[in-house]
């Protein structure tokens, strides 16, 4: 997991006036299954199109296994790319589809056919040679865009929001498939999405992306728990993020309470974010807690309650298996291990943008 | 119970609306089918007008024109189309919808604009009308109709079905051919079919861009109104129908290739075989081949002596054009028209060259006024003797010194009566005010007979200039018009077969081929006299081979040949030698064909009444028929 496979360097790109790269730098190991996130519109798609040779980059180079590919047409690259749309050929069969890049290849009739059957195993579609693209639903279908991609042993596996199109149910199995696939074949995936579950369940590294920069490069547990800055705090599942004052090393003060909590190095009364998530709020009898405060919304959501409590005049989003009637005073607690603290934005382009899923 | 009723009720509406719509092809399949000549009367069952249609070498001909063109234009305007799209689908949205907006406008314009404009165009540039120039207009309004179909398409296409093709190592040519253009192909099909039926269809355009001796059906069929329409065009109309029926039957059920494989029927899928591929592929390649062989003869055409002849429609025997040709080794091109009207402009617009014409008494007259026609040379027409005396005199109302004129055909204009219906003897136009025939009468729908008729009948000059005599007569005709029938032009032949009514007015020529069909019917020439027409050769300005216009006109004067003619076309010939050469004598002495015109008084001949005189008719003619 060492060697940089990709490599993008000072990559910009913008359309008209509108920039959607500004000095791009990433890079992908052999192997790793690396997910760009960011709502719509933050530049993770452009991205992967630079990489497959769709787009080309404004400035910058695109490296792969140390050779500059930045100028090679996308039918010139050890690439596949499996389309959000599926993008399969509905004019030919299953069988037809999956041939396609290795009969321009001129491979061997028996060759193209074990090719097949491999491949259709593999995506659990065995028998669906002869049916056309239309006859299958959309898992299904996504699976022969994997097939077709992945027949030709392309060093990297570029997937563009794959599972866009599916239901829930389908998507949660359908990752599992992903992470098999990966794990069988031994390429690298480079995979697009503005799921953060998705991103969070598969990924070995994740790149969080807003506004044509990236926000965050780490582990899904890295992302999630220690999020850089807002927009990762808010991006990444639900959270408090609440204006404080560090007070010193391993005390922060919260909308006028202190806290003990773990960090340092923020020196003493400066001005931070806090982010608390809110599974790690614990409601405990009003004396017990830091602050008190009271249930003013509750939903059920299944696994959980979604609780809001009104603190000190701030909302507090709080989940918890145990239900607390609306209008119940309650303590607020958090364990230090769970405050996590982090600079204020420096610049414009890392605070929390307005985004749609 | 009521719903019962309204299920009726629905059917019967629907029943209705077929019933409208088809009615009128219905009624020409059965036509077809009729071994009578007359639409009035069924004669029994026969295939004989197909066979007829099949043996008609010029209409086979005009068949392959109109495949050849047909086919030609919608390949050569789907390949344009197609890629036109292309272009217009890569531009921005604003470029897109203005270009779409331009490209739509040529199949809102009227025929008439479309095929005017491009044979200005065509003139202006110099080209040869023919083959060449009406294959160029059918391309030309055959695009937009191929856009209309392949856009839509194109723009629903994935794009990243073509990356995901460039995805797996196809270049892009590669891409675009093997997985762009399969999912754009019905959509290519249906606007290649559309293009094919347009062009099939279409009239008018061709009728301004052909040139002269290159006819396609449609052009065909309408210069066929002259003598009425054959039986054999029923057939013909009937087979076009079927084709352009089938062929939509196609169009529709070409289906968007979205359904599961054992639906996947038709077309589609029939194009999907590579036998039908290949198949089809040299059929379009055999196609195109002879098409340009065909355009290439058809321009290399001058090097060989040739004369282009501007006929009335069915106004000649073509077994005498295959006679001429092989005697004296000339080249005919043969061009028709149906009214004097519609020639002149041709003429003058010069998008032809025509070396002889063979116009009536006051289009001569007329086209003399405007310095269009040529003297003929005497010398080269010896058998211009065979042509009588008397109809050089009547000739020079309108070509006073005979120098440009070679009568050709003549006639009276007289009442045809069926005698069943009819007992009182007819020698007088007044008959036709007769009420006791109301609605048993038909008229010439045509400004200068339906006025002959009244002022003839009033005493006056049938080219009158006197506003107060044209007034009355005027007011005779809107006084005629409760007993009137009908105003038709062919259809009195037609109808007066058919015992349809009792008395009509014709052309003598006319009056004799109905008299073989309906031996009730009788011709006279009313004593008030009445319009003896002559229609004449003559050679215009524009003519390129003056020499061999005269080698075919002193050839129509030979007896044989005039008397084949006659025979053929049954309009009296001027031609003596020829009269003496008709073997039936009843015929020989018929008074309809060859009447003494010295028994009659009041016979004249139209003069050209100048511009003036036309809208002065023309307003008047009007008010009679706004009544």
């Amino acid at each position: 997991m060492s060697t940089k496979l990709i490599d993008l360097q000072h990559i910009s790109k913008s359309y008209g006036d509108n920039l959607i790269l500004d000095d791009m730098n990433l890079y992908i190991r052999e192997n790793e299954f690396l997910t760009l996130l960011g709502p719509s519109g933050c530049g993770k798609t452009t991205t992967l199109r630079i990489i497959g040779g769709f787009e080309k980059a404004d400035r910058g180079i695109v490296c792969f296994d140390g050779q500059d590919i930045s100028h090679l047409p996308p039918n010139k690259r050890q690439l596949n790319t499996v389309f959000q749309k599926y993008a399969l050929f509905t004019h030919m069969t299953i069988a037809q589809n999956i041939a396609f890049g290795l009969k321009i290849k001129g491979k061997s009739k028996a060759y193209i056919d074990d090719k097949i059957k491999y491949a259709l195993k593999l995506v659990n579609l065995d028998g669906y040679e002869n049916r056309t693209p239309d006859s299958l639903s959309g898992g299904q279908q996504q699976r022969i865009a994997i097939a077709r991609a992945i027949v030709n042993e392309p060093k990297v596996l570029l997937l563009d929001e794959p599972l866009g199109a599916l239901d829930l149910k389908l998507r949660q199995d359908m990752q599992y498939e992903l992470i098999r696939l990966k794990n069988e074949l031994g390429i690298t995936f480079i995979y697009v999405t503005h799921d953060q579950e998705e991103a969070l369940t598969m990924s070995d590294t994740v790149v969080v992306m807003n506004q044509g920069y990236i926000q965050q490069i780490g582990t899904p547990e890295d992302i999630y728990n220690e999020p850089e800055n807002a927009f990762v705090a808010d991006f990444i599942g639900d959270s408090n993020i609440i204006d404080a004052i560090m007070v010193q090393d391993e005390l922060v003060e919260i909308l006028g309470t202190r806290f003990a909590c773990v960090d340092i190095d923020f020196g003493t009364n400066t001005p931070v974010d806090v982010v608390i998530r809110p599974e790690d709020i614990e409601l405990v009898a009003p004396e017990k807690g830091t602050i008190e405060g009271v249930v003013t919304h509750l939903i059920f959501k299944g696994v959980h309650y979604e609780m809001e409590v009104l603190a000190n005049g701030f909302e507090w989003l709080v989940h918890s298996t145990i239900l607390v009637p609306v209008g119940t005073k309650v303590g607020i607690h958090v364990d230090p291990f769970n405050i996590q603290i982090m600079n204020k934005p420096e610049s414009e382009d890392e605070e929390v943008a307005v985004f749609d899923e | 119970m009521k719903k019962f009723f309204s299920l009726q009720a629905r059917r019967i509406y629907i029943a209705l609306i077929m019933l409208f719509l088809y009615a009128p092809i219905i009624t020409l399949i059965v036509l077809s089918f009729n071994s009578s000549r007359s639409r009035a009367k069924w004669g029994g069952f026969t295939l004989d007008w197909y066979k007829a249609l099949f043996e008609n070498e010029s209409i086979l001909q005009a068949l392959y024109n109109t495949l050849a063109i047909a086919l030609l234009s919608s390949v050569i305007a789907t390949v344009i189309g197609t890629i036109s799209c292309i272009a217009i689908n890569s531009m921005k949205r604003k470029s897109r919808t203005v270009v779409m907006g331009i490209t739509n406008i040529p199949m809102l314009n009227a025929d008439i604009v479309t095929g005017i404009s491009l044979m200005l165009l065509f003139l202006s540039l110099g080209l040869k009308f023919g083959f060449g120039t009406i294959l160029l207009a059918h391309i030309t309004f055959n695009i937009p109709y191929v856009i209309l179909s392949v856009m839509p398409r194109m723009k629903q296409l994935n794009p990243s079905v073509y990356e995901a093709a460039l995805d797996l190592g196809a270049s892009p040519v590669n891409a675009w051919f093997k997985v762009v253009l399969p999912d754009l192909l019905p959509a290519i099909q249906s606007g290649f079919l559309m293009a094919f039926t347009m062009s099939l269809d279409d009239f008018i355009i061709t009728h301004f861009t052909k040139g002269p001796g290159v006819d396609t059906l449609s052009t065909k069929i309408y210069t066929e109104v002259k003598k009425g329409i054959k039986p054999e065009m029923y057939a013909l109309s009937t087979i076009i129908f079927i084709t352009v029926l089938v062929l939509l039957l196609l169009v529709n059920k070409t289906p968007s290739p979205e359904k599961s494989p054992g639906r996947q029927k038709g077309l589609y899928q029939l194009t999907q075989k590579p036998g039908f591929r290949y198949a089809s592929a040299g059929f379009l390649l055999l196609l195109t081949g002879s098409g340009i062989f065909l355009g290439m003869s058809r321009i290399k055409e001058p090097e060989v002596q040739q004369v282009i002849v501007y006929n009335w429609g069915e106004y000649l025997d073509p077994e005498v054009i295959e006679m001429f040709e092989a005697e004296t080794g000339i080249q005919v091109i043969y061009d028709e028209y149906e009214t004097n009207e519609i020639m002149f402009p041709k003429v003058a617009a010069g998008t032809s060259a025509y070396d002889v014409l063979c116009p009536s008494d006051y289009m001569i007259e007329k086209l003399i006024e405007n310095d269009m026609l040529m003297e003929i040379d005497f010398d080269n027409i010896p058998n211009a003797v065979n042509i009588g005396q008397q109809y050089y005199e009547q000739s020079k109302g309108f070509d006073p010194k005979n120098k440009y004129s070679v009568p050709y055909c003549w006639g009276t204009v007289g009442i045809l009566y069926n005698k069943t219906m009819v007992t009182e003897p007819v020698d007088s136009w007044s008959i036709l005010w007769d009420e006791q025939y109301s609605n048993n009468i038909l008229m010439q729908d045509s400004v200068r007979d339906a006025f002959m008729v009244a002022l003839k009948l009033k005493g006056y000059s049938m080219n009158s200039m006197d506003e107060d005599e044209l007034k009355e007569a005027r007011d005779l005709l809107i006084e005629q018009r409760p007993v009137v029938q009908a105003y038709v032009v062919d259809q009195v032949r037609d109808k007066m077969i058919g015992g349809e009514a009792a008395l009509g007015v014709i052309y003598s020529g006319e009056a004799i081929y109905t008299q073989r069909e309906n031996p009730d019917l009788e011709y006279v020439i009313p004593q008030e006299g009445t319009n003896v027409w002559i229609d004449s050769w003559v050679i215009p300005k524009t003519a390129q081979n003056k020499e061999n216009a005269e080698i075919f006109i002193d050839y129509m004067c030979r007896p044989d040949i005039a008397l084949l003619n006659f025979e053929y076309i049954t309009y009296s010939t001027p031609n003596d030698a020829a009269r003496e050469l008709i073997e039936d004598e009843d015929i020989r002495n018929s008074d309809i064909a060859f009447p003494d015109l010295s028994l009659y008084d009041h016979l004249e001949t139209y003069d050209y009444l100048g511009e003036e005189g036309d809208s002065l008719y023309n307003d008047l003619w009007k008010e009679v028929k706004s009544q």
